[in-house]
């Protein structure tokens, strides 16, 4: 019932379960695009041969050939650069990147700057995050609580380092879909299932089943979005009303994960020997401690007892019979309740502070002792291996999955097992239990069919994902829909081609973005032209460049970048850097939960946008500002506004002051330039923009310091607040004159020209 | 100039979504969409936009009674609560799914300790909880039969805004911004206040979800600064940052040269003027130091027991005279009505604290002949138990019910002096006009000029709107 009213925007004709029966699709739909076999088609021949670098650009000619459009000239070198390095790194070409490319005239100078791009890890770092927007990445619960998931991180870092190391895309996609069971041991394919350890959760909600469907629902809804751009999620409470999805099929996919749960905990050890030394020296320890560990078990017999009582209060009859009864007689559904219920009614080795409290008097003071014993074993006490958080299987035999009237987890229909999009392959799933492991071997079924080159969806999302994040657009428009109800390739052809050289290439990521970027296509300028947009005014046939606003991480990364701030620190748990004044208050219950403690070391602060902590119920206000992605559900497309709040964020934040008073220091620190206005402002006109300024930029930029020099000067005379100064400023030089260069500073850092992809 | 307009946007074009618009009514909600202009919506999103039906209410002040007041002890009387009184609900009452935030469903019944009168023309009930709001009954509407799906608070608060219990949709005030744009650039237009700790839920309950952010709801910030990064860095002089924005100014447009077509960069150079302006239309706006005493009084400002809830009221009524479409104020925000134990000291604050500043709000509406296009709208996001919770004696309290509660709206069009829908005999269960949550919405945003069936957002194919599948009208309000 709960989840019903967010699934079924599309419940306006027949509501209830679907029949047994398969359902028969129409012509129409077995031959709709998407669900087509991918054929690579042949390079078409086009007129202007000249233009077409690659076969990427001989398929966008033939259309533009078609309509009679000349497309753009190439972007001048210093953009290109410009563009190619913001959309690679997330972060501007430096000055002297710019002068060497500038001065490199050999005709693979270009290809030079994209295999320098691709090696860079600032990649995996800017393309890892698009990844993270579609696994709906957060460090925290969401409801009411927010609590850390304090191990999440791991997951952000094995996206980058997913991306850095080229990591082929089927395998990438079998490691998140089916990582324990298909590489059982392995470190980062355990750390890689938390893909779907991303719903939110209200780990204190009243009722376990609707809590347990709802995470259900998100996992089937995400996977279906994510790697197939489908909305299978319309499918929950009925048919879907325009793709050809029936709800059987929806539960048919949830089937694969009726088994699953949290399995967060310690991660296999990378090293075997490191691994082997472990569990040793974890044998000895227990040994050693084994009566003490015993007594004090003994002594909070009672205590777990307590903790049952008070945690099912609220629970639903059926998980309260689940949870109470003997464990050896539990059927997999109520094994499944007790398991989610776990972390309410039961505690590994201690319960919180508040449960131990009710040991008193003699059983308190004793147990106190019992404790310092057990202390006295730490150092033979082997360091905890790393704990992740991620999603497994709980046990060889998953409960029986149904079809759900309206959504509603007390409308159960018929029962289904694991399958796939009927349109596409109507037969259950063959599903082989894994030798040795506790687990149904359900999702390696499903990590197969994805990673099958059969499948017309995966590869095609995944490369018109791609292609939207370099070019602002997909070749299909909506990347998070390819049903009936999205938009059309306006390549077709192109698509495919993208689609079959990518599974033909080990679905590297890394080959077809070189592929995109050495095409003309890539490189053409973003000027408008008349003729052309007459015939094409959306830039279907992509006749320029798309000028657009970098993301929110872009514009806080290059900030600190041209500052020089930026630490390039990989990896880790989430930082905080301050927030405003005043922005804490907008954290409900989160306070308590760890709310935002900001890190006071300043090299935390200035690590790049990625490594930020995300709490769902407090994005870090310049990130949620500029349009960063929603963290509750597979987010596609970044939107892209404007608003006054995100021009007060750059005019009066403290923080991006703080950046343009470095920036200013930095332009000062080049002792050529220390005495001379018109030099500075030169300096920082490259190291913000890559560029010298033009003629009439430097007379306003002139006229500009000559009238914030007096007001400085008499703020720095009698104010009581004093400007903000650069972070260094060369002996002998004019503190007014140096204060009205920080604004200067600021002002670039927060123009058009800084902020927008050319 | 349409076409050079296009250039560069993203936007995608009529021809484009009617090639693949299908038929039916995902065709006509599109229609609707493109008739507000998508063009226009993403060059200038918060421009004024025709409403769909002439509009009653210009503006709306959203009283949240975070938390859940108590119908049963407010404004729903219940006397065969007495004649039950001890006994568990009888089994032909109960709800399907009766379940409970703490499991108390099978509490026995308790009957209210205060005394309900009939008040004004009308004779709308009140109990002597809240003497004010009392004396204003026939302006007044009570709608008796409300239901939420929410076990819990952040479920309640969420879907009492946004109409799902889990986060992620837009706000009812964002649909409204983004459904008739904005009648002051100068300002927000959608603000949210506390009188104490955070929402339960935080930002979720006023965001724009899947809208773009610019509808989201602004938090309000105590003090003269209310909106984050509202004051430039100290010490800053006007004439500093005029001149800073001044040669912002020359190299955007020198960005801009031959860049014509492209409105977008246009709209960012031209934000900065809102953003400057919000500069000084914010702080003017809750500066209440010109308001006079009288008024105050009337608020409640004077008595410490509802000055911060009186001074929420007197912050709205200035916001909405400035042009702030829809203010949402929460009395008791963190959950301060939530009276598990002791309803009784719980009921005898909270209400102490909201009853004089909401009846003072409506009094000063109508005098500055504001009341007939400002709904006022008051209410939780679930209310209470008829059976009890805790001890059953005078420390007793009630848990939260979703099946049946009382909202009550006054302005705006509403016709006052009613009482619509009913409980059942025990105040447990909507049995008479049973309205969800979902038509309270599609109703406010009817007496504002809009149709809930037709504000709606494309997104992944669906036709979204403010009232997910459902929302009828309470053609009562204002019938």
């Amino acid at each position: 019932m709960r989840r019903l009213y967010l699934f079924s925007a599309l419940c306006l004709t027949a509501i209830g379960v679907t029949s047994a029966q398969t359902r028969e699709f129409t012509d129409a739909q077995k031959s709709f695009w998407s669900f087509q076999p991918v054929k690579k088609p042949a390079v078409p021949g086009v007129k202007n041969k000249d233009w077409t670098k690659n076969p990427i650009d001989a398929f966008v000619m033939a259309k533009l050939e078609e309509k009679q459009i000349e497309p753009n000239k190439p972007a001048d070198k210093r953009t290109l650069l410009r563009r190619a390095t913001l959309d690679m790194t997330g972060l501007p070409p430096t000055d002297k990147e710019v002068d060497a490319f500038l001065a490199d005239n050999s005709p693979n100078a270009f290809e030079k700057v994209v295999d320098r791009l691709l090696a860079s890890p600032a990649y995996g770092e800017r393309w890892g995050r698009h990844w993270l927007d579609v696994a709906r990445y957060a460090d925290s619960d969401g409801f009411k609580a927010d609590a850390t998931r304090p191990n999440i991180w791991r997951y952000r870092d094995y996206v980058i380092q997913a991306f850095n190391e080229d990591k082929p895309y089927n395998r990438f996609i079998r490691e998140q879909i089916a990582g324990d069971e298909l590489y059982p041991g392995d470190h980062d394919a355990m750390v890689a299932m938390g893909f779907n350890r991303h719903w939110i959760d209200e780990t204190n909600a009243a009722g376990l089943l609707t809590r347990r469907q709802e995470t259900l629902d998100e996992i089937t809804t995400a996977t279906g979005s994510a790697f197939l751009g489908v909305t299978i999620g319309c499918a929950r409470c009925h048919d879907h009303k325009y793709d050809p999805i029936p709800q059987r099929d929806y539960y048919r996919l949830q089937a694969f994960f009726a088994n699953t749960s949290y399995g967060d905990g310690a991660l296999p050890v990378k090293d075997r020997v490191e691994r082997q030394k472990y569990e040793t020296q974890k044998a000895l320890w227990e040994e050693k401690t084994k009566d003490t560990r015993a007594e004090m078990a003994t002594m909070l017999e009672p205590l777990r007892a307590q903790r049952i009582k008070g945690g099912i209060s609220t629970f639903e009859d059926e998980v309260v019979e689940a949870i109470l009864m003997d464990p050896a007689k539990r059927n997999p559904f109520q094994q499944m309740m007790f398991h989610t219920a776990s972390s309410r009614i039961t505690f590994d080795e201690e319960p919180d502070a508040r449960t131990l409290r009710s040991l008193k008097g003699d059983a308190a003071t004793h147990y106190g002792e019992l404790k310092k014993k057990l202390a006295e074993f730490d150092s033979i006490r082997p360091a905890a291996p790393p704990e992740g958080q991620f999603m497994i299987d709980i046990s060889t035999t998953a409960p029986p999955t149904h079809v759900l009237g309206r959504g509603d987890i007390m409308n159960k229909g018929e029962e289904v097992q694991p399958g796939f999009l009927s349109i596409l392959t109507a037969a259950d799933a063959k599903i082989t239990a894994p030798a040795g492991l506790n687990s149904t071997g359900r999702r390696t079924a499903l990590a197969e069919w994805l990673t099958d080159p059969k499948n017309p969806l995966v590869a095609r999302v995944m490369v018109n994902r791609m292609w939207h994040y370099h070019f602002g657009r997909g070749i299909v428009a909506s990347p998070g829909d390819f049903g009936r109800m999205g938009m059309r390739p306006t390549h077709p052809e192109l698509l495919d081609y993208l689609a079959s050289t990518f599974v033909e290439n080990g679905w590297s990521f890394k080959k077809l973005h070189k592929q995109i970027l050495l095409s003309n296509t890539y490189q053409v300028s973003s000027d408008n032209q008349a003729k052309a947009a007459e015939a094409d005014p959306d830039n279907k046939l992509m006749w320029h460049y798309n000028r657009r606003r970098i993301e929110a991480e872009a514009i806080r990364d290059s900030m600190l970048y041209v500052s020089g701030f930026l630490n390039p620190e990989m990896g880790g748990p989430g930082v905080m850097p301050p927030v405003p004044p005043g922005t804490l208050s907008d954290l409900s219950a989160t306070a308590v939960a760890g709310g935002w403690k900001a890190d006071t070391d300043a090299a935390k602060q200035n690590r790049r946008s990625v490594y930020i902590f995300v709490r769902r119920n407090l994005l870090y206000p310049m990130m949620h500002e500029f349009d960063t992605a929603n963290t509750f559900e597979v987010w596609h497309q970044r939107k892209n506004t404007v608003t006054p709040s995100q021009s007060l964020d750059l005019m009066n934040n403290e923080t991006i002051l703080n950046w343009a008073q470095a920036l200013a220091g930095r332009v000062l620190s080049d002792g050529r330039v220390a005495s001379e206005s018109l030099e500075q402002v030169d300096r920082a006109f490259r190291l913000v923009y890559g560029r010298r300024p033009a003629a009439e930029e430097q007379k306003v930029s002139a006229a500009f310091l000559g009238k914030q020099i007096p007001i400085m000067a008499s703020r720095l005379a009698n104010g009581k607040a004093k400007p903000a100064m650069p972070t260094q400023i060369p002996a002998g030089m004019e503190p007014a004159r140096a204060a009205a260069l920080v604004d200067l500073c600021h002002m670039l850092l927060a123009s058009n020209e800084f902020l927008y992809i050319n | 100039m349409l076409n050079k307009l296009k250039h560069h946007s993203r936007v995608t074009t009529r021809r484009e979504f009617f090639a693949h618009a299908g038929s039916g009514l995902a065709a006509m909600a599109l229609a609707d969409l493109l008739a507000q202009d998508a063009f226009a919506q993403r060059v200038d999103p918060l421009a004024a936009k025709k409403p769909h039906v002439t509009p009653k209410a210009k503006n709306v002040i959203f009283c949240f009674m975070e938390g859940g007041p108590s119908h049963v002890d407010l404004f729903d009387p219940k006397p065969e609560l007495a004649k039950y009184a001890g006994q568990p609900v009888p089994p032909s009452m109960r709800p399907e799914k009766f379940i409970t935030g703490f499991g108390t469903h099978r509490n026995g019944l308790m009957p209210t300790k205060h005394t309900f009168k009939q008040y004004g023309q009308s004779g709308l009930w009140f109990s002597d909880w809240l003497p004010h709001m009392a004396q204003l009954a026939d302006d007044w509407a009570m709608v008796r039969s409300c239901q939420s799906d929410a076990v819990n608070h952040v479920g309640g608060v969420c879907q009492m805004n946004t109409g799902d219990i889990l986060a992620g949709r837009p706000s009812l005030g964002a649909w409204a911004t983004y459904g008739l744009g904005s009648a002051n650039r100068n300002l927000p237009t959608f603000v949210v206040m506390q009188d104490d700790k955070e929402i339960l839920g935080g930002v979720q309950n006023y965001s724009a979800g899947f809208l773009p952010a610019v509808y989201q709801g602004s938090l309000f910030r105590k003090g003269d600064t209310p909106i984050l990064n509202l004051k430039p860095p100290d010490g800053t002089t006007d004439e500093q940052q005029r001149s800073k924005l001044e040669y912002l100014k020359q190299l955007n447009d020198r960005f801009s040269l031959g860049k014509d077509e492209d409105f977008e960069l246009d709209a960012r150079t031209r934000s900065y003027e809102l953003a400057y302006q919000m500069q000084s239309a914010a702080p003017e706006a809750v500066d209440l130091s010109k308001e006079t005493e009288a008024t105050k009084k009337l608020y409640g400002i004077d008595e410490p027991e509802t000055a911060a809830y009186g001074n929420l009221c007197l912050l709205a009524r200035r916001l909405v005279e400035r042009g702030v479409r829809f203010v949402e104020i929460y009395s008791g925000s963190g959950s301060r009505w939530d009276a598990h134990s002791d309803l009784e000291k719980n009921h005898t604050q909270n209400c102490r604290s909201a009853d004089k500043p909401v009846a003072g709000l409506l009094a000063d509406l109508k005098a500055r002949g504001m009341l007939q296009d400002t709904l006022v709208v008051w209410g939780g996001e679930f209310g209470r138990t008829p059976f009890f919770q805790g001890t059953f004696d005078e420390k007793a309290g009630r848990d939260h019910n979703q099946w049946g509660f009382t909202m009550l709206m006054a302005g705006g069009g509403v016709k006052g002096g009613q009482a619509i829908g009913a409980t059942d005999e025990l105040g447990l269960k909507a049995i008479e006009e049973p309205h969800h949550i979902h038509d309270l919405h599609a109703s406010i945003l009817y007496l504002m000029g809009l149709d809930h069936l037709k504000t709606t957002y494309m997104r992944l194919g669906r036709a979204e709107r403010p009232t997910v599948a459902g929302g009828h009208l309470i053609t009562k309000l204002w019938a």
